[in-house]
């Protein structure tokens, strides 16, 4: 296995150092239930603004099936769930998130948060972690995630109808991932998604919750957040921009109910006068692209492999018949 | 094909043949089912689709709509189905989250009920009752779940909790479980102290418009009709005969009237395959294509290995069943929902006496079998219709649940051609009955 499929960190400073990578501008939409009826039509007006991602936090629905119901009623718009790596089932988790990624056409992004309100464990009969063990496991479950996301090969399904051979398990590998609160066998029950491992964001807000390994080595970059609860004023967002090492900038606070859609498009024109922030993404590009993260190859381990328990015998005379 | 009633089935009063206190509606509700792992799908032909895109699921829930189908519904299993250590190869296997997927499918669709297919032994409650009522919120009330109970040490493997349930418990868990969902779904505060985990949560989301989810439960057992007779809406049966509906029926209704629920309460989906062509003659000749390409060699051959527990490749798929005994006594069954264990050693030799009797090849008794487990239903158009209107006026099934053998173009002819003629006869409703999948299928609010 090589160290950047599974560290994309390593790919950020590289595509950095490439330059033109402005930050993405988001805007942050609580899944509150009084959103419901106008929801279909912000996440339209806010692609049509000219934004280039939401980011979904906890209001009380889900946000990783607020973000895949908003995936087919927009084209361009990255869709980022900002959800819990802890008090969660880290195989449920990873095989949500990656088939959104499959339903949005590979728009499907991760803003990590780890959970420290104590109603949280007590949902699912567990104890409180402390700050530290709480960083620990967010570190595990990302790369467990990361582990399910790449376990199968772009072509596992080969419908060789010579063979009568739907999926090669010679392309599928085990997550087999022992951590000291989970463990996890894989491989995925969904195949892999359109992006391969799918860009993993932590907000400024979140890490002091999920520990600075996984918001400094193991996330993909920063989100910077900009809080325009008390209004949304260019100069000064501009000013929070200027030199800002982020790949994500997320509007919070952001008055859903007065004109949310005037002011976006206001502020989308202003900063990209200024060239502030990146150009709105095109039909069939992907999250990572638009956010100038390189492709994530997938990387196989023979250690992994699903047929490694394969008896040779058979494996000799199925090569046999199918040459 | 015949479509007279078989006198044994009128064992009650003339005008109640099924149950006294069963009255039949007399309509037939159907849902979709994309099972997304499973032998019947067919993928060996140029116009099989993809199975994960996002476009086969649209365009399949498109036709059912179109089609006035009450329910769309999305298989589920936690781990890929594994053969002798090795996952499975020759099935369509890999599919989305079932409940993402429906997410998005909400927001593309008008009418149509969305159910999931979710597990009680490998959820938490309270995450999965709050993602099942995010669904109905975001549908307007179209909702469903379909409660399995999947409990092994090998599914748990991919779990926090690991394979922690008795395979005897699983249903008193799922009652607990769903109790715990249900309290959610009400605002209520959650205090919940079982045999394995406590739960303390309070639910925070406003009822949808049907109130809450509609229960499904998917599961023949004694324990798993009881089970949907306390607390399920709809139960999928697996029989596709009329005498094996009828008794079915029986048994539910007895079931719900000892729980003390109206007879009614649990309306019976059983879960079918429709071949359908404009002639018999046809008809027939389609039930052999579509099997030949559900069932080649390699699938028949597994299929006997999963029993014998040992390598059968050296045998010719076109000669007859091998004459040597299974390796071990009870089966290792390729793994995976719906599989059942047998003891082996009985049952190869049933199985062998069976097609000698038949004169069946490895391939011919495979592909027989196949067809014999799905509840199928073949014939003409016009057959097929007659055939369903007995079963409707009978009252013993509330409707099918459709595993289409092609995706995504697999219900155009049900919806062409099927439903039309059971339009013109009665028994299947030519508008939604309102806008959420309680109303379409008839149940009373929850
Ligand atoms: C129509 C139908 C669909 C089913 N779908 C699933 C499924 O998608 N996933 C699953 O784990 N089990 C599924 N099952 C299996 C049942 O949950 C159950 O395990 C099986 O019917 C045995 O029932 P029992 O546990 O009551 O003996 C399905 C069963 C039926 C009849």
């Amino acid at each position: 296995m090589t160290d950047t499929a599974l560290h994309p960190g390593a790919e950020t400073a590289a595509a950095r150092e490439a330059g033109s990578n402005l930050p993405v501008l988001a805007v942050d939409l609580v899944a509150d239930p009084s959103l419901l009826s106008r929801l279909a039509e912000l996440g339209r007006g806010l692609e049509e603004a000219g934004v280039g991602a939401v980011t979904i936090s906890d209001g009380g629905l889900h946000p990783i099936h607020v973000a895949s119901f908003l995936a087919p009623l927009t084209r361009t718009l990255g869709l980022l769930p900002r959800t819990d790596a802890i008090y969660v089932e880290p195989f449920h988790l990873a095989t949500q998130l990656m088939s959104l990624d499959h339903l949005s056409h590979g728009r499907a992004g991760w803003l990590l948060t780890a959970e420290t309100d104590p109603a949280a464990p007590a949902a699912v009969g567990r104890e409180v972690l402390g700050l530290e063990a709480t960083a620990r496991e967010a570190a595990d479950v990302l790369e467990a995630a990361r582990l399910v996301w790449d376990s199968w090969a772009p072509d596992a399904v080969v419908k060789d109808t010579s063979r009568g051979v739907y999926v090669d398990a010679a392309r599928l590998q085990y997550t087999d991932v022992e951590a000291s609160t989970f463990s996890l066998r894989g491989p995925s029950i969904t195949p892999r998604s359109p992006q391969g491992l799918l860009p993993v964001l932590v907000a400024d807000t979140d890490r002091p919750a999920v520990g600075e390994r996984v918001a400094t080595e193991l996330a993909d970059g920063r989100v910077l957040d900009v809080d325009v609860s008390a209004g949304a004023h260019p100069d000064q967002i501009a000013e929070t921009l200027e030199g800002a090492d982020a790949r994500l900038v997320r509007l919070v606070g952001l008055d859903l109910e007065a004109d949310p859609l005037g002011t976006v498009t206001a502020l989308v024109a202003a900063l990209r006068e200024r060239e502030l922030i990146a150009s709105a993404a095109d039909e069939g590009q992907s999250l990572r692209e638009q956010l100038g993260l390189a492709i994530a190859e997938h990387a196989p381990d023979p250690e992994r492999r699903t047929d490694r328990a394969r008896r040779t015998d058979l494996t000799d005379q199925t090569r046999e018949e199918s040459a | 094909m015949t479509t007279t009633q078989s006198p044994s089935l009128a064992t009650g009063p003339a005008e109640h043949p099924i149950h006294p206190e069963h009255t039949p509606t007399g309509q037939l509700a159907f849902g979709a089912f994309f099972q997304g792992v499973n032998s019947s799908t067919i993928w060996r032909l140029p116009e099989s689709g993809d199975q994960v895109a996002w476009e086969s699921f649209e365009a399949l829930v498109r036709t059912a709509e179109r089609g006035r189908f009450a329910a769309f519904f999305l298989g589920e299993g936690l781990r890929l189905r594994e053969h002798r250590e090795v996952p499975f190869e020759l099935d369509v296997a890999g599919r989305p989250d079932a409940q993402t997927l429906l997410a998005a499918l909400a927001g593309v669709t008008e009418r149509i009920g969305l159910v999931a297919t979710q597990n009680t032994t490998y959820n938490d409650p309270v995450d999965l009752a709050r993602r099942l009522q995010t669904l109905d919120l975001l549908s307007g009330g179209r909702a469903g779940w379909n409660i399995v109970t999947t409990d092994n040490a090998w599914t748990g493997e991919n779990f926090r909790r690991g394979g922690y349930l008795d395979h005897e418990d699983r249903y008193v868990h799922a009652e607990a479980f769903v109790e715990v969902a249900e309290q959610y779904w009400r605002g209520e505060q959650i205090t919940h102290d079982g045999a394995h985990y406590s739960v303390r949560a309070q639910g925070d989301l406003p009822r949808s418009a049907q109130g809450r989810p509609v229960l499904f439960q998917a599961g023949a057992s004694p324990a798993g009709q009881d089970f949907a007779a306390r607390t399920s809406d709809v139960i999928f049966s697996p029989h596709g005969t009329l005498e094996a509906a009828v008794e079915f029926r029986r048994s539910i209704v007895e079931r719900t009237v000892a729980a003390g629920r109206d007879a009614g309460s649990v309306k019976i989906l059983p879960g079918a395959e429709i071949i359908l062509a404009p002639t018999e003659a046809e008809a027939e000749e389609k039930v052999r294509w579509v099997r030949d390409l559900q069932i080649g060699p390699e699938q028949a051959i597994a299929l006997l290995e999963q029993y014998w527990g040992r390598d059968l490749s050296a045998f010719d798929p076109d000669g007859p069943l091998p004459d040597v005994a299974p390796e071990v006594v009870e089966s290792g069954v390729t793994r995976g929902a719906g599989f059942q264990f047998a003891k082996a050693e009985e049952l190869t030799r049933a199985w062998r006496e069976e097609a000698a009797e038949k004169g069946q090849s490895i391939l011919e008794f495979a592909r027989a079998r196949s067809g014999a487990r799905r509840g199928t239903f073949t014939g003409s158009y016009d057959q097929v219709a007659e055939r369903l209107v007995e079963f409707a006026r009978l009252g013993a099934i509330d409707g099918l649940n459709i595993t289409p053998w092609l995706i995504p173009s697999g219900l155009d002819d049900i919806v062409d051609e099927l439903i039309p003629r059971l339009q013109e006869r009665g028994v299947y409703p030519t508008e939604y009955a309102g806008a959420t999948l309680r109303e379409n299928l008839g149940l009373p609010p929850g």
